[in-house]
């Protein structure tokens, strides 16, 4: 296309102007953690550090819990990843390939557990748990968190597999394949893209959880998460800014590295199952 | 398919026969159906029963309660349910709207053809892989009441006089958490539009432009309606993401000052894990999926379909 210098230069101008203003929080955020205490505290603000105090990360690393935290935030994702993958993976292949009966009923139930309030099922779950004595414990999240991920992995993935053709496996079951080293075999190295995005993402929804984390492990400071210690870090009275702006780019960075890995596939991540 | 059953030998107990074919499937599906029905249909079915007990602070096993319809009848009459009604209302409202012109309106920018427009899609991306307890923490800050950005930058322009306490006054506090939820929330109508973009075959456009349409009329004739469907799913994925978030409000103002940014999400955590009325809370819980469930296959009519 053909532009006028005018348009280009009020086409580049508009798109500067609109990544300056979404761009904003996330600089400004750097710009909080590496400045000290005198300039957070002055009118006018300062918008950039006199001297960046780089070493703030260094000390809220060491003085405070953050390795634990994301420990703990990697735990329960890589669990609740594994968790709800290996059930889906086998539900989405099902639903792809067999069209079970009462598939339709099930796409109609996955779309209202889509609908549920964390906040509605959190009730419950917490009466569940206090029953068996697992208030506390990180497998409350992993199972909590797979009541998320179940219903939306299960139809991506089954959205992905309706993209692979069939003659793949037809092929591999006149070669003797049963259904099953065919779907193990041949589908399943085919479809590794689709599973690594599907659980990248199943990741980024676990890591993201606060309500669930906030009410089952509340009292139990050794099991909290990234999210559940950040919020812990505002005082009543006093908040030390550049501290929780570093630590907030501790538990930013391990997402955003994600994100990177994950754009190929966002579209259609986010777009499986919206358009048919 | 048929005649590649018919060349494999028939045997006992075969799952590559076409009548075992749906025994698979099922065993495939079980261990999904299995877990689904043990963490959401199970719970689900104990709230709505809570809903009708009159229970403090519930634990399975113990004695169930006598039925009651109790919760149901005080929270129709309570105006604190009410008023959380339109303050969800309102938030829904105003987060959506912002939502949809800046995701819009950035897909649009982007769909040009420029040099750098991959980093552009990316940059205007961002924020969706933001951790929401990460971008309160950069919002709480920009909107601190004392030292924050926007106070000082409001102030400075002349608009207020004095410095806006933000979170601590209901109007400003409101307004705080929908500008915190716009920036969270508008780049998946930016990806999911982009993606319904690219799907509008270019012979449109040629088309359009050989019956000499000009821009605005290509926009009104061609984009808009070929957006619609993908829009109308969009709006309303959007508009549950806010009528169900909690950890944004929770963090921000904890649905003060004066329960001005009390939606029926955060009414009902208050109600489980402040005062402990689980039975009371279920009541909120469940009258809110009602609502979800009810308001999104109204609004996607026989659309629905597509969401799925």
């Amino acid at each position: 296309m053909n532009r006028t210098p005018l348009q280009s230069i009020l086409l580049y101008g508009t798109v500067i102007f609109a990544a300056t203003i979404i761009l904003f929080p996330i600089f400004w955020l750097f710009n909080t953690a590496l400045s000290t205490t005198v300039e957070l505290t002055q009118l006018p603000p300062s918008f950039w550090p006199e001297e960046a105090q780089w070493q703030i990360f260094t000390k809220v690393w060491n003085d405070r819990p953050i390795p634990l935290w994301l420990w703990n935030s990697t735990i329960t994702a890589v669990g609740s990843v594994i968790l709800s993958m290996t059930v889906s993976v086998l539900a989405g292949y099902s639903l792809s390939r067999f069209s079970p009966r009462g598939s339709h009923g099930m796409g109609l139930f996955i779309l209202t557990a889509k609908m549920l309030p964390a906040t509605l099922l959190v009730i419950p779950l917490f009466a569940i748990f206090r029953s068996i004595g697992l208030i506390g414990s990180l497998w409350t999240l992993i199972i909590a968190h797979s009541t998320l991920i179940v219903p939306f992995t299960t139809w991506m993935l089954k959205g992905y597999f309706d993209t692979i053709p069939r003659e793949l496996e037809q092929a591999a079951m006149v070669d003797g394949c049963s259904p099953l080293g065919a779907m193990f075999r041949v589908i399943m190295p085919v479809s590794m893209p689709g599973l690594a995005a599907t659980a990248l993402y199943s990741f980024v929804l676990s890591w993201a959880d606060y309500a669930y984390a906030r009410t089952f492990l509340v009292n139990s400071q050794g099991n909290w998460t990234a999210n559940m210690g950040i919020t812990t870090m505002r005082g009543e009275y006093v908040t030390d800014w550049n501290e929780i702006a570093a630590a907030a780019v501790f538990v930013a960075i391990p997402i955003m590295v994600i994100y990177l890995f994950l754009e190929r596939y966002l579209v259609g991540g986010l777009t499986a199952g919206a358009e048919k | 398919m048929a005649t590649i059953e018919q060349n494999l030998k028939p045997r006992r107990f075969d799952l590559a026969r076409p009548s075992r074919q749906h025994l698979l499937g099922y065993i495939l599906l079980a261990p999904a159906v299995i877990l689904v029905a043990l963490i959401i249909i199970y719970p689900l079915f104990i709230s709505v029963d809570l809903s009708f007990q009159n229970v403090k602070l519930a634990r399975i096993g113990s004695a169930r309660k006598a039925f009651t319809l109790a919760n149901y009848e005080k929270l129709f009459a309570s105006p604190d349910f009410w008023l959380a009604c339109w303050v969800t209302v309102k938030m829904v409202t105003a987060v959506t709207i912002g939502s949809l012109l800046v995701g819009v309106s950035t897909a649009l920018l982007v769909n040009n053809k420029f040099r750098g427009r991959t980093l552009a899609r990316l940059v205007m991306a961002l924020p969706w892989a933001v951790p929401e307890i990460i971008a309160v923490v950069m919002f709480a800050w920009i909107f601190d009441s004392t030292f924050g950005l926007i106070s000082w930058l409001i102030w400075k322009i002349g608009l207020t006089t004095e410095l806006i306490a933000w979170v601590s006054t209901p109007g400003p506090a409101f307004w705080a958490i929908t500008v915190t939820m716009i920036w969270k929330g508008f780049p998946f109508v930016s990806i999911m539009t982009l993606a319904g973009l690219q799907s509008i075959p270019d012979d449109f456009y040629a088309a359009a432009k050989v019956d000499g349409a000009n821009a605005l009329q290509r926009f009104r004739w061609i984009t808009l309606p070929c957006l619609m469907p993908v829009l109308g799913v969009t709006l309303v994925l959007v508009m549950l993401w806010v009528f169900r978030d909690f950890s944004i409000i929770k963090t921000m103002t904890d649905g003060g000052p004066l329960k001005s940014t009390t939606t029926l999400s955060i009414m009902t955590y208050e109600q489980a894990f402040g005062f402990f009325k689980f039975g009371y809370a279920s009541a909120v819980g469940v009258v809110t999926l009602i609502i979800c469930v009810v308001a999104s296959l109204a609004m996607l009519g026989r659309g629905s379909k597509a969401m799925y």
